[in-house]
């Protein structure tokens, strides 16, 4: 038996060609290609594609994709009536994990496929956009079909077509955000896969794991921490005296990184044309934050993690702050089923060890002669 | 620090340090928080002692119990809108997933909290009521309300029912939840421990547990030891139906674990309890898992084969008057009470669980081509 290590830390937990965290080298990288040279050029179709199928499309199996994932985004009646049953102001992620679970019904333990990767897929943005509706008393917006992925979901949030302008910076952001080695949603995607449970159940853990504000409810801590800041003259002052209480800077440090994330760095640039206001603030407080971040811990790399600008992209694109975690999981879906399927490819049981620190075996004592 | 080889299925990596369960499988061991061994447990403590147990590190006195089935009892009805969520499910929906969603939607809410003891005991209180109101559907007949005078294991049998299920029944319910409550580091444990180890809320954990355990190598394999033993059907068929599914290389549901190296201790227990809660079906079981354990024996000599729990238990709860289509749903209802102990203990000390893997794609740097020159 190996020694313990807390988070698994440095663990091979499994080989994968989907992508890779080239922390040391600040290097994110989707089945070969350096995620620089995909995030502008490429759909997120061909994104999917790309780490579904391990290649890019040629137009014609673009095509067939994009058609598959139009024709899968309505929800099932009973996925329907139940993201009307929860309340209007739940949580968009506990009505994403409750939805997702009654839209798998339909597939119940039959084995991950590509096709029920891309149906589930589909039906991310029809569930949050709903309930976003439902939350502003509208009602849903049908989907169109002739409108791409980040296009369409979009359209169904307002129920108008976008600018191309805000589409491009979604699906930009979609791209950026579809997979990233094995972060802790993805691991227990492949955790539930390994016990030969179906995609929606390997989903809903996903999901779970996404909220905790340690991996995706992050950028929505962003905006709170960038809200009570307020102006970029109020960064320093704030900051230093956040400080003193032990805050946490939100949006800064990465397990993995080493050096600036590389997704950070396209949506740092994107904040700056299409949202000025946060991004002078954010730009400020960036800077202030890596300042004495380095004060403290010089030996530590300290740098802006893709949280932190992703909350100026999502606020650009007009999406309220709860929905900025459950919009990281329409992208990041792609990824998940990725793994899903390649871990079903080549399965076994993911069942760690534990080491054992409470007493030595001894006898209870029955209910009646206890104190 | 040196990246060790890859352990496939993470086979001997420890991934938790814990005081809530051990297996021992090198001897043949369970032990559960506090130090007791599973045998000595089940013969003196209620499931409701167990949860006590499992969540506060030792067993509750007379008091400290009735505090606590109070607490749950009045904690067994469903929100209003898990409730709501629930008719929007046809009844015939896999109970797993019904259990999947309810408590996804019961766990709904305005904004994250941090688990909390309170929150793990409602839920564990809960799992009754929607297993029960889920077979009742199935039945085409109306969900029960829950009855607060009744214990956890009771009151499960009076809402599938709507009468009082016998003291023997109840006891023989109420021990396999005690012996099912909690395995170590087992799939859907862990997974509670990935999602807590994020910052995320007691029912994410709760319903990504639910979606591991459903699994058939994990928690569905005691319906299919149930279902081996009716396509058996009867003692003098065992032989020739496990002959001809070896020759297939078929595997046999209820046989071999990852951990133990003997005879599963809860195993040996629900075997017991098997002769006297289904007589008949421990007849045809008790000759399968002769043969089953004779073939094995033949074909890895090697190997340690014992039954595992799954083979028993099914046995077991077919005795309590279980229709084996609930029968993960029971193991969900009894080992809800283990993944939220880990959960929190893990919140004393929690650190995000990613671990790494192992580059096995193209090398970096192809510059992908634009679709119109693919």
């Amino acid at each position: 038996m190996s020694q313990y290590v807390p988070g698994l830390e440095g663990i091979v937990a499994a080989q994968t060609a989907i992508s890779l965290v080239d922390g040391a080298n600040g290097r994110l990288v989707y089945r070969g290609y350096v995620i620089a040279d995909l995030a502008e050029e490429m759909s997120f179709e061909e994104v999917a594609h790309l780490l579904w199928y391990g290649r890019l499309p040629v137009r014609a199996e673009l095509d067939a994709l994009t058609l598959e994932l139009a024709g899968s985004r309505a929800l099932t009646p009973a996925a329907m009536t139940t993201l009307e049953a929860l309340p209007q102001d739940t949580d968009p992620m506990d009505v994403l994990r409750s939805v997702v679970s009654v839209q798998g019904i339909e597939h119940r333990l039959e084995k991950p496929t590509i096709p029920l990767a891309i149906h589930a897929t589909a039906s991310f943005p029809t569930i949050l956009a709903s309930f976003h509706r439902r939350q502003l008393g509208l009602p849903p917006v049908k989907p169109r079909a002739d409108l791409a992925h980040a296009a369409n979901y979009l359209y169904m949030l307002s129920g108008k077509e976008s600018s191309p302008e805000l589409v491009r910076a979604l699906n930009t952001y979609l791209v950026l955000l579809a997979d990233h080695g094995m972060n802790a949603s993805t691991f227990t995607a492949r955790v539930i896969a390994s016990t030969d449970s179906d995609l929606a159940s390997c989903l809903v853990g996903a999901i779970g794991a996404l909220k905790g504000p340690a991996h995706g409810g992050a950028p929505s801590q962003v905006m709170d921490q960038l809200e009570q800041i307020g102006s970029p003259e109020n960064a320093e002052h704030w900051m230093r005296e956040a400080r003193k209480r032990k805050v946490r800077f939100m949006g800064f440090g990465h397990r993995v990184y080493r050096t600036y994330d590389p997704r950070a760095k396209i949506l740092k640039a994107m904040c700056e044309r299409l949202n000025p206001t946060f991004y002078a603030l954010a730009s400020k407080v960036e800077e202030t934050a890596l300042a004495i971040l380095h004060e403290e811990h010089p030996e530590r790399p300290q740098a802006t993690n893709v949280e932190f600008y992703s909350a100026g992209v999502l606020q650009a694109i007009g999406l309220p702050k709860a929905f900025f975690p459950p919009t990281f999981a329409v992208s990041r879906a792609a990824g998940w089923t990725a793994h899903v399927l390649e871990q079903v490819a080549n399965n076994r049981l993911i069942r760690p060890q534990s080491e054992y620190i409470g007493p030595e075996p001894r006898k209870p004592v029955p209910l009646a002669e206890r104190g | 620090m040196k990246v060790p080889e890859f352990s496939p299925g993470l086979e001997g990596v420890v991934a938790a340090e814990t005081a809530v369960s051990e297996v021992d499988g090198a001897n043949g061991r369970l032990i559960y928080r506090g130090g007791y061994l599973i045998e000595d447990l089940a013969k003196v403590a209620s499931f409701e002692e167990t949860s006590y147990l499992l969540w506060n590190g030792a067993l509750p006195d007379k008091r400290e119990l009735e505090t606590l089935r109070h607490q749950m009892a009045a904690a067994r009805r469903l929100k209003d809108s898990a409730r709501d969520a629930l008719k929007c499910l046809e009844a015939d929906t896999d109970p797993m997933d019904v259990l999947r969603t309810i408590v996804s939607a019961q766990g709904a809410a305005k904004a994250i909290t941090k688990p909390t003891l309170d929150e793990a005991i409602a839920l564990t209180a809960v799992f009754p009521t929607i297993v029960a109101a889920s077979f009742r559907r199935r039945q085409g007949t109306e969900p029960l309300e829950p009855r607060e005078d009744l214990g956890h294991a009771a009151n499960l049998l009076w809402m599938m029912e709507g009468r009082e299920a016998s003291p023997e029944r109840v006891h023989w319910l109420d021990t396999y939840l005690v012996l099912l409550a909690d395995h170590g580091l087992n799939a859907s444990t862990f997974t509670a421990r990935v999602i807590a180890s994020t910052g995320s809320d007691l029912a994410s954990c709760v319903v990504g547990a639910i979606a591991a355990l459903k699994g058939p190598a994990h928690g569905g394999a005691t319906y299919a030891a149930r279902s081996m033993l009716d396509k058996i059907g009867s003692a003098e068929n065992a032989e020739k139906w496990l002959r001809e599914q070896h020759a297939q290389h078929a595997r046999f549901p209820g046989f071999g674990h990852r951990v133990y190296r003997t005879y599963d201790p809860r195993a040996k227990i629900l075997r017991e309890m098997a002769k006297e809660a289904a007589p008949e079906l421990y007849k045809t079981a008790a000759h399968t898992e002769e043969v089953a354990l004779q073939i094995l024996h033949e074909a890895h000599p090697d190997r340690p084969n014992a039954t595992n729990v799954d083979f028993w238990a099914s046995v077991v709860l077919t005795g309590v008057g279980i229709p084996k289509e609930l029968f993960t749903c029971l193991f969900a209802t009894s080992r809800v009470a283990g993944w939220t102990a880990h959960v929190l203990e893990s919140l004393a000390d929690l650190r995000l669980i990613r671990p790494a893997s192992v580059w096995k794609g193209p090398q970096p740097g192809n510059k992908p081509l634009p679709i119109a020159s693919r």
